[in-house]
């Protein structure tokens, strides 16, 4: 399977929610995604049902934290890319199959990233994420 | 269908999101010093990243994840269009055919010598050529592994 990314309907649904100020809250958390066989990002993924089988990691260094640094950038207009880095460090042996990105009430996935095969990452290993996502006119 | 709608704007075309994922060992490289997170300015934006507190290095590279972007859909029914699209489509099929594989093997081998490209993804197939040659050059690389293995 590629690697596949996407920005999920509910985090949509939340940035409506945002720009309304109607209760939402921005990006915040990040988390690796459990499986043992590659994902497929899908629109439909919710912070409670990731794509296919995954599940949120619990522990290990893939859980659930803030986002190291979240930034902005240009590509096409003036700061139209929100970008976020974040570095996890595995505490032991686990697998990580892809990740999400949550807002900071940590119950909305923003964006959903399926890597392209399952990293097996052992105790120390690190792991940056690069990412970013455009609001394209063009 | 009506101007000014949301119903103009389908699929995630207007809205992209690009991410990599770099897989590293926690000590440096040079000095074998365990690595630190770093926080530091690239222009405007706020970035972090993880070296060695010593000499500035790096953990050893284990494979880093490459995000294909899908083609655009066609804009006309021409046959130029169409084939663009078609053309496309199989390029974006064979890279992340090679990506898959090439990522896999490197995890499989993350303590041997492998050849740098397939840790880093660099350089990527840039035509339909070079992903058929890539892939066709990796496939030869993973069965004498697996030989090697048994």
């Amino acid at each position: 399977m590629a690697q596949t990314q996407t920005v999920t309907d509910t985090g949509i649904k939340e940035l409506i929610a945002l720009w309304e100020e109607a209760g939402a809250t921005g990006m915040e958390s990040i988390v690796g995604l459990n499986m043992a066989t590659p994902c497929t990002a899908a629109v439909a993924s919710t912070f409670a049902d990731p794509a296919d089988t995954a599940t949120h990691h619990v522990g290990s260094g893939l859980e659930l934290a803030a986002i190291d640094a979240v930034s902005h950038a240009t590509v096409n207009t003036a700061d139209d890319t929100i970008t976020f880095d974040h570095v996890f460090t595995a505490t032991g042996s686990i697998n990580v199959a892809g990740i999400h990105v949550c807002n900071n009430d940590d119950d909305v996935t923003f964006i959903e990233c399926c890597f392209n095969a399952v990293l097996a990452m052992e105790n120390t290993d690190t792991l940056t994420i690069d990412g970013q996502s455009t609001i394209d006119q063009a | 269908m009506e101007k000014g709608t949301t119903k103009e704007v389908s699929g995630r075309n207007a809205f992209r999101v690009y991410a990599t994922a770099e897989q590293r060992t926690g000590f440096c490289e040079k000095c074998g010093i365990k690595t630190e997170k770093q926080f530091y300015m690239d222009g405007e934006r706020k970035r972090v990243r993880i070296i060695c507190p010593n000499c500035g290095g790096q953990g050893r590279l284990i494979v880093k994840t490459y995000s294909v972007q899908p083609p655009d859909a066609p804009q006309c029914i021409s046959f130029r269009c169409l084939y663009k699209f078609v053309m496309d489509t199989l390029f974006c099929g064979l890279l992340s055919n090679y990506h898959r594989r090439r990522v896999a093997y490197a995890g499989a081998n993350r303590h041997k010598e492998i050849l740098e490209r397939y840790r880093t993804g660099e350089p990527s197939p840039k035509n339909i050529r070079q992903a058929i040659l890539a892939d066709v050059k990796l496939a030869i690389r993973r069965k004498k592994w697996h030989r090697h293995k048994q």
